[in-house]
């Protein structure tokens, strides 16, 4: 019925594009800068004006890739109709490569939380998400991607491992995973779990598009600390490192540099994306050797 | 267990800083859950507080960091938002602020605050396009007297008794001369706010043209809006309007067959 995530990838080529805020407006404008493509929030499009004939401007010169943060998936009440119709709309405006939203919910009673919320990993959870998707799939007449969250909290009720749900909601729903590279770590680090298992057991098929950014480390009162995933920072090298091996496990995928607090100049952001660029191409060389050997 | 609608519930709750306990209940963690909730709710709170702030920058400016900080707290206790299209986010905040008592000396704060409401909603409006004026001419003289329009989403007006485009201009950018000249009883005004390609226009409105476009931007019929008004050049001011592309489409006032006609 609709493209699979493996085909909408392909839209995008297997190289870093970056997020799109409102600082480096005028910059992309003036002097495109070399990367793949731009992801914008779509929540960020959704009004008339300047905004919009901006986007119109920018993708003209690249891909746009729209990823949305409120539309919260997890809602076991489903998807406020009103906000779903306003993704369509810039959806349908922007004519995006890729449609991507979060495997986490922010809408309780109707009001919005305005922070993507942790789930509990259970069937009852898992069944909730696969109908919002689906929804959401039809309403849009294309596939999606959904991104693994960076979690705070575990719920008592939990049965399921993280790598698992993601992996259902792909396979029930026939989305795409949106791989966070920085979330899986966080959430490996304040949870115990091992990030190189957590790749290891994704589905390489369903992976449309791996996210990188930066996250900071928070001392708590009673001497724990947490990992926070802020997007404010440059991605560390432990990232870099489990990147890495997410490409051999992956192939290349098309890979996007997040900043959100703090943003930097333009060219600190494509500095990020050339060096991602750089890991997939030393990937290809690899997996080439190991084809000819 | 919970089901998904109460662990959302509490956690909700929990946010909004109303019930911790039902939400540690639910909760697996070796650390003070709190500390760890404290983290989605600091998130969740600057987040509509910077919205608030990107929506209401001269009411910031002039209030201070702190005290909107304060003001911004109150209001997303009360109103929290129900969309995450925050653009639009505080429509009531004016409302709020009218009955925020540590305000209560800047008379002119809930205006000031209505007057970027304002300009909030022309620069988000949709991109509708304006009244094909071919139209209306096409319509019979003798039904012209009961046209009625429908204002462009991006056009309001408002009313204050005290210069708020003043205050609002002196403060956006930082003219302290400008502020000191500004003189609290020179009189009431009215005020026109507009999307003029990417630029907010701010502009006064003298009586008799102020009475025209409230007559004709709350939807009453021609020939009413021009008696309202009841100046000679109101046929001028109207033809103003037309050409500024401040209607989208208009109907004949209501008769058995009332039908709108579009751009």
């Amino acid at each position: 019925m609709f493209p699979t995530g493996t085909q909408a990838r392909h839209s995008i080529p297997a190289k870093t594009g970056i997020g799109l805020r409102f600082q480096h407006h005028e910059a992309v404008l003036e002097m495109p800068p070399a990367v793949a493509f731009m992801e914008v929030h779509t929540e960020n499009y959704m009004g008339g004006g300047s905004p919009s004939r901006y986007l119109d401007a920018v993708r003209c010169d690249f891909p746009i890739s729209l990823h949305g943060v409120g539309l919260s998936l997890g809602s076991a009440e489903g998807v406020d109709p009103v906000h779903l119709d306003r993704v369509r709309q810039v959806a349908e405006r922007i004519e995006p490569a890729l449609v991507s939203e979060h495997v986490a919910w922010s809408v309780s009673g109707g009001t919005y939380l305005a922070d993507l919320l942790p789930l509990p990993m259970t069937e009852e959870a898992l069944d909730v998400i696969c109908r919002n998707v689906d929804h959401l799939q039809s309403v849009l007449e294309r596939t999606v991607l959904v991104e693994n969250p960076s979690t705070y909290v575990q719920f008592r009720h939990s049965t399921i491992p993280e790598w698992e749900f993601m992996a259902a909601v792909a396979a029930r729903t026939g989305c795409g995973i949106l791989c966070d590279i920085n979330n899986i770590f966080v959430s490996s680090k304040n949870h115990g779990w091992d990030a190189y298992a957590y790749v290891a057991k994704l589905p390489p098929a369903v992976i449309g598009e791996i996210h990188l950014a930066g996250h900071s480390v928070r001392e708590l009162p009673d001497g724990g600390t947490l990992r926070i995933d802020d997007h404010g920072s440059r991605v560390i090298d432990d990232v870099w490192s489990l990147y890495a091996e997410a490409l051999r496990r992956f192939g290349p995928v098309p890979t996007l540099i997040e900043w959100d607090t703090d943003v930097p100049p333009l060219d600190v952001l494509v500095g990020e994306a050339h060096h991602a660029d750089a890991l997939i191409s030393a990937a290809k060389d690899e997996a080439r050797r190991v084809n000819a050997a | 267990m919970s089901t998904l609608h109460e662990v959302q519930t509490a956690m909700r709750d929990g946010l909004l800083g109303v019930g911790d306990p039902a939400l540690a209940a639910v909760l697996a963690v070796a650390l003070t859950p709190s500390n760890r909730i404290s983290i989605y709710r600091n998130t969740s709170r600057s987040t509509l507080t910077k919205a608030l702030r990107l929506n209401f920058p001269a009411v910031e400016r002039l209030v201070g960091e702190d005290f909107f900080a304060v003001a911004a707290d109150a209001f997303i206790a009360r109103e929290p938002p129900a969309t995450a299209w925050l653009d639009l986010y505080g429509q009531g905040f004016p409302e709020f602020l009218q009955g925020f008592a540590p305000a209560a000396a800047l008379v002119y704060l809930p205006d000031l605050a209505r007057l970027e409401r304002a300009v909030g909603r022309a620069l988000q409006a949709s991109d509708l396009e304006p009244l094909d004026l071919g139209r209306l001419v096409s319509i019979d003289a003798s039904e012209q007297a009961r046209v009625r329009f429908t204002p462009h989403p991006s056009v309001s007006l408002l009313s204050s008794p005290y210069p708020v485009d003043a205050i609002w201009r002196a403060v956006l950018t930082r003219d302290d001369a400008a502020m000191a000249a500004i003189d609290l009883g020179a009189g009431a005004l009215h005020l026109l706010i507009e999307r003029r390609s990417s630029e907010i226009e701010v502009r006064r409105l003298d009586e008799p043209q102020w009475r025209l476009a409230e007559a004709l931007f709350s939807g009453k019929a021609l020939s009413a809006a021009l008696e309202a008004c009841g100046d000679s050049v109101a046929t001028t001011w109207l033809a103003e309007h037309l050409s500024a592309g401040h209607f989208t489409k208009f109907r004949l006032e209501a008769t058995p067959s009332a039908t709108e006609r579009g751009s």
